[in-house]
C-alpha cells in the first residue's frame, strides 16, 4: 500500500504545490504540503515523510537549500527532491552536495517524476522490511523471552545482562536442550555488539581437521581441495560474537589454537604464514563438566580459566519444573500458529503428565513433545489423552530390567544405536526422540563408532 | 436520478465523443448524458502553448449539471499541470469533475499513420481512468487495469477499456457506500 508512504510538497506557489500533491494522491501516496520553508520543517518536525519535494526559490529568508539543510538535521535520511525552474550547474552542484536525493527542473516529464518515486519507495519499502526482520530476528533472542520464573534461572539472566556488553568470555554449561544456544544469542542481541554478526559453530559435529579449516579459514592450497582463500568463523564474526557450542569436544590441537586466539585474538589461516587479527568476542558452551575434564586430563586447564571468565550454568527441566507449564503454554501459543491449529490450551490433566515427566531432552523435548501432541490433537485443547506417548516411554523405560553388568556408557549407546536403527538413519528424527540436539547426536555416534 | 455528464467542447471529436459516452455508460452502470460545453481558450498559456487543467476543472465545477453524478470533459486541446509537460487528463480525486485531452492520442501527434480504432480505444481508456478518479480510485499496480497510471501513450495502450477486478470491488463499495 502506498498510503503508508507520506510525501512532503513545499513550494510557496500554491498552484504548483497543490498541482503535484494532487498528481502524487491520484498515484496512492498521502501527502501534505507546505507553503514555506519554515512551514516545511515544522511539519518534519511532527513527522517523517518518505520524500520531501522542495522548490529551490522561495522567498523569506529560507530557500530550498536551507530547508532541505534544516529538514535533514531532524530527519538525516531523509529523501529530499529539489525541485526548480531556473535550473543551473551550480544550483544542482550546491543541492547534491548538501544532500538532495534527485534535482530536477520543472516543467518535468511525468514518466521521470513517476520513475523517481517509485525508486525512492522501493528502497524505503526494503528498508522497511530490513528493519521490521532485524527487530523479528533480534526480539526472537531477548532475555525477555526466555521463560522462567526459577529463581536461578532470574538469577542467570541478570547476570547475562549486566556481561552482555563487555567483551569478556562466556562459558555457557547445561545438559543438551537446555537453551545454551539461545542464552547465548541473547547475550550477543542485547550487547553493543548486536548489529555486528553472531556466528555458531559445533565443535562436536566436524572432524579435528575439517573443525580447524572451518574456524580459521585456510590459504589457496592448504590441502587436497583448498581451491581458493577462504574466511574461517573467527574471521567472519570479527566485530561479532563467535558460539563455540559443544567446546568440550575439541582436540588437544585445538585447544591450543583457541587458547592462542583467546589470549592474542589473533591466528593463523590454515596453510597461512599471515596473522589474522579479530575482534570476536567468546561465548562458549557445553554439556560436559569441564572442571572434571580438566581434572581428568581431558580439557587443557589454561583454556578452562580463558574461556570460564563469566560462568553460566543452565539448570535442567527437572530442577525447575515450575516452568513447565509456563513453557508448555507458550509453545502452544507459538505452534498453533506455525501448525495453523486451533489449539488454545493445556488440561490440567495434560500438566500434569508434563509435570511428572523427568525430560532427559530437557526444554528442547518438551517443545517436540507439545508439537508431537498438538499434530495429533483434534480438540481445541490438549489433554492427558495427546501425551500418552510420554507415559508409555516412562512405562517402557520402567518396565526394562538393566542387564547385570552393564555400564552407563554400554547402555547409552545401546539405546542411540538402537533409535538411530528404528527411524532408519535419519539423525534429526533420532535426535528428537532422544531429546538432544543433532551435534550431540553425532558426536557420540563418533565416539561409540555407531553405524548408521 | 443522477446521470454521468460527458462535456463536449465545440473542437471535440465527435466520434471520440460517442466512443467515450458508451464506454463510461456501460463500464459504470448509469445513465449518460452529454452537456456542450464552451471552449477552453481561457485556459490557454501563451508561454507554454498548452492549456492549463486546472482552471479547466474549475471551470466544470462551476459548469456542473445539478444532477450530475460525474462531469468528464473532452478537449482537443493539450492539457498540463505546472510541474508537469503534460497531462493526458485530470480529474478532482474524489469530486464530481474530470477532463480528458484527445491531443495526444492520436496516432499523428507521434509522426505516425492516422489509426482512428486505436485513437477511438485510447479515449475510452483515458475517460474511464479519469472517471475512475472522481470515484475515489488512485492507481493501480496492475498494468492492465484502466487506472494504472499512463505516464506515456505506450503505458495506454497495454491497458484495456475496463478495470481489474480490484478495482471494480472497490468501484462498487464506493457506489454502495456513497
Amino acid at each position: 500500500m502506498k498510503t503508508h508512504w507520506q510525501i512532503l510538497v513545499v513550494d510557496d506557489e500554491e498552484v504548483m504545490c497543490e498541482s503535484l500533491a494532487a498528481w502524487l494522491r491520484e498515484d496512492g501516496y498521502a501527502v501534505d504540503t507546505a507553503a514555506s520553508g519554515r512551514e516545511a520543517v515544522e511539519k518534519a518536525r511532527q513527522k517523517d515523510y518518505a520524500i520531501y519535494f522542495v522548490d529551490l526559490k522561495m522567498p523569506g529568508g529560507m530557500d530550498g537549500i536551507e530547508t532541505m539543510m534544516q529538514i535533514r538535521r531532524v530527519h538525516p535520511e531523509a529523501s529530499i527532491i529539489i525541485i526548480t525552474a531556473y535550473a543551473t550547474v551550480d544550483t544542482a552542484i550546491t543541492a547534491m552536495k548538501e544532500g538532495a536525493q534527485e534535482y530536477i527542473v520543472k516543467p518535468c516529464n511525468p514518466e521521470e517524476i513517476s520513475l523517481l518515486v517509485n525508486r525512492i519507495i522501493k528502497v524505503k519499502n526494503l528498508q522497511r522490511e530490513n528493519t521490521i526482520l532485524r527487530k523479528k530476528l533480534s526480539r526472537q533472542y531477548h532475555f525477555q523471552d526466555v521463560i522462567s520464573k526459577n529463581a536461578r534461572m532470574r538469577e542467570i539472566l541478570d547476570l547475562a545482562t549486566e556481561v552482555a556488553s563487555l567483551r569478556s568470555t562466556v562459558l555457557i554449561q547445561g545438559e543438551s536442550g537446555t537453551g545454551k544456544e539461545l542464552v547465548a544469542r541473547a547475550i550477543h542481541n542485547s550487547g553493543d555488539r548486536a548489529s555486528k554478526p553472531f556466528v555458531a559453530v559445533s565443535c562436536a559435529a566436524l572432524a579435528e581437521t575439517l573443525l580447524e579449516s572451518e574456524l580459521f579459514g585456510h590459504e589457496k592450497g592448504a590441502f587436497t581441495g583448498a581451491a581458493q582463500q577462504k574466511a574461517g568463523k573467527f574471521e567472519m564474526a570479527d566485530g561479532g560474537t563467535i558460539f563455540l557450542d559443544e567446546i568440550g569436544d575439541i582436540s588437544p590441537k585445538l585447544q591450543v589454537d583457541l587458547l592462542r586466539v583467546l589470549q592474542d585474538r589473533s591466528f593463523y589461516r590454515v596453510g597461512g604464514s599471515e596473522e589474522v587479527r579479530v575482534d570476536v568476542r567468546v561465548v562458549a558452551a557445553t554439556h560436559v563438566n569441564l572442571q572434571q575434564a580438566v581434572a581428568e586430563s581431558k580439557f587443557r586447564d589454561d583454556l578452562f580459566y580463558r574461556l570460564n571468565v563469566i560462568e553460566i550454568r543452565i539448570p535442567p527441566l527437572r530442577e525447575r519444573r515450575e516452568d513447565i507449564p509456563l513453557l508448555a503454554r507458550h509453545f502452544i501459543e507459538r505452534l498453533s500458529h506455525e501448525l495453523g491449529k486451533d489449539i488454545g490450551e493445556i488440561s490440567e490433566g495434560g500438566i500434569k503428565i508434563l509435570m511428572d515427566y523427568n525430560w532427559p531432552g530437557n526444554v528442547r523435548e518438551l517443545e517436540n513433545a507439545v508439537e508431537r501432541a498438538m499434530v495429533t490433537c483434534r480438540g481445541h485443547e490438549l489433554t492427558e489423552d495427546d501425551f500418552s506417548f510420554l507415559a508409555q516411554n516412562q512405562t517402557a523405560s520402567k518396565a526394562w530390567v538393566v542387564p547385570a553388568g552393564m555400564t552407563l556408557q554400554e547402555m547409552e549407546k545401546l539405546l542411540i544405536a538402537s533409535t538411530v536403527e528404528r527411524v532408519g538413519g535419519n539423525i534429526k528424527e533420532a535426535a528428537a526422540l532422544l531429546g538432544i540436539d543433532r551435534s550431540t547426536l553425532y558426536e557420540k555416534i563418533k565416539r561409540y563408532e555407531i553405524a548408521r | 436520478m443522477k446521470y454521468l455528464y460527458v462535456g463536449a467542447t465545440p473542437e471535440a471529436d465527435p466520434e471520440a465523443l460517442t466512443a467515450v459516452r458508451a464506454r463510461v455508460g456501460s463500464e459504470f452502470g448509469a445513465p449518460v448524458r452529454e452537456v456542450q460545453l464552451p471552449g477552453v481558450e481561457f485556459a490557454y498559456d501563451a508561454g507554454r502553448n498548452q492549456y492549463g487543467s486546472i482552471p479547466v476543472l474549475e471551470m466544470l465545477s462551476r459548469r456542473c449539471p445539478a444532477d450530475a453524478l460525474k462531469l468528464v470533459a473532452v478537449t482537443e486541446r493539450d492539457l498540463f499541470i505546472p510541474v508537469l509537460t503534460f497531462v493526458f487528463g485530470h480529474a478532482q480525486l474524489g469530486g464530481r469533475v474530470a477532463v480528458i485531452s484527445l491531443a495526444r492520442l492520436r496516432q499523428e501527434f507521434y509522426g505516425l499513420a492516422p489509426d482512428r480504432e486505436v485513437f477511438l480505444e485510447r479515449a475510452s481508456k483515458e475517460a474511464l481512468h479519469e472517471t475512475g478518479h472522481t470515484f475515489g480510485l488512485v492507481h493501480c499496480p496492475a498494468e492492465r487495469c484502466a487506472m494504472s497510471l499512463a505516464t506515456g501513450i505506450r503505458h495506454i495502450d497495454l491497458k484495456i477499456a475496463a478495470f481489474c477486478p480490484s478495482c471494480a470491488a472497490r468501484l462498487k463499495r464506493g457506489s454502495r457506500e456513497s
